[in-house]
C-alpha cells in the first residue's frame, strides 16, 4: 500500500501555516516558530515541497545593515490549491468524528 | 556547571559550517539559508538547537539525494560518515563542556609582608640592614601555631672587634 504523499502531521500543519498568509513571503526561523517544527524537519519538508514544485522561494535582502539576506518560501498556486484541499479534508474528517 | 554565553552561539556556528560542509553542491542553497537563519535567531541556546537541526537536515538532504544506483553500499558509507561524525562532535563536546567550568587559573596564595621587629643591631651595620620581611601566606591554618616573627631566632648584637669599631 503506497502512502498518501504530502499527508503527514508536519506537512500539514506546514501548509496550513503557509496557506494563512499565502501571499506573504515567510522566513525559515518564522515558521519554525509557528508550526513547532524543529529545523531538522521543517528543511527536508520544504525542500521536498519545492521539489514538487508547491513552494517557491527566493533571497530578501536583510531589513537592518549588517545582517545576511534571508531564504524566504511561499506557496505555488498549486501549493494553494493542495492545502486548501488538505484543510477541507481535515473539517470533513472533523465533522465525521463529531458525527460518529 | 558555568558556561559563558557566547559558547552556545560558538557551537551553532561550527555546527551550521558543518551542514553546510555536508551539504554541497545543488541543494547547498537550502543549507546556507538555514545557517543564515542564525544570524536572526538572537537566543543563543535556540540558536544552538536550530544549528543542530541543521545537521540533521542536511544529512537527510544528503542521505536523499543519493543515486538509487549506488544503493546500500552509498548510503552505508554515508550513514557511517554521519555517525564518524556525530561522534566525534558529540566526543569534542563533551570534552569542552568538562573544561568549560573549570577555566580560571588555580587560586595562589596571597602573601601579606609582615615586618618582623628588628634584632638588636649595631650601629654600624644599622644603615646597610634597615628592615627585614617575612612572607607569611594569608590562607595558612590558622589553628597551626603562629609563625614567629618576632626574629627571636637572630643572633643578638654582633659585637665587632675594636678595631672596626668607628673611633
Amino acid at each position: 500500500m503506497s502512502r498518501k504523499p504530502n499527508n503527514s502531521r508536519q506537512t500539514r500543519a506546514l501548509l496550513a501555516t503557509l496557506l494563512d498568509r499565502s501571499q506573504t513571503w515567510r522566513h525559515g526561523y518564522d515558521l519554525a516558530k509557528e508550526t513547532g517544527l524543529k529545523s531538522g524537519t521543517l528543511y527536508p519538508l520544504l525542500i521536498r515541497l519545492s521539489e514538487q514544485g508547491l513552494l517557491e522561494s527566493r533571497w530578501q535582502e536583510a531589513e537592518r545593515p549588517g545582517l545576511p539576506p534571508r531564504h524566504v518560501y511561499r506557496l505555488t498556486a498549486s501549493g494553494r490549491a493542495l492545502a486548501r484541499e488538505q484543510e477541507l479534508a481535515a473539517i470533513a474528517a472533523e465533522r465525521a468524528g463529531a458525527l460518529a | 556547571m558555568n558556561v559563558s554565553p557566547g559558547w552556545w552561539r560558538r557551537w551553532a556556528v561550527k555546527l551550521a559550517q558543518h551542514a553546510v560542509w555536508v551539504l554541497p553542491g545543488a541543494q547547498s542553497p537550502w543549507v546556507e539559508a538555514m545557517r543564515r537563519e542564525l544570524d536572526y535567531i538572537e537566543d543563543d541556546r535556540a540558536a544552538l538547537r536550530w544549528a543542530v537541526g541543521c545537521v540533521f537536515a542536511s544529512y537527510k538532504a544528503r542521505l536523499a539525494g543519493l543515486p538509487r544506483i549506488r544503493g546500500r553500499v552509498g548510503r552505508g558509507a554515508v550513514l557511517q560518515h554521519a555517525a564518524t561524525s556525530g561522534a566525534l562532535m558529540l566526543v569534542v563536546g563533551l570534552a569542552l563542556l568538562e573544561n568549560a567550568g573549570g577555566q580560571t587559573e588555580p587560586p595562589r596564595p596571597v602573601f601579606d609582608e609582615t615586618t618582623c621587629d628588628r634584632p638588636d643591631l649595631s650601629p654600624d651595620i644599622d644603615p646597610i640592614l634597615s628592615s627585614g620581611t617575612v612572607s607569611v601566606p594569608r590562607d595558612i591554618d590558622h589553628s597551626a601555631p603562629k609563625p614567629d616573627t618576632s626574629c627571636a631566632d637572630r643572633i643578638a648584637p654582633i659585637a665587632f672587634p675594636p678595631k672596626y669599631r668607628k673611633p
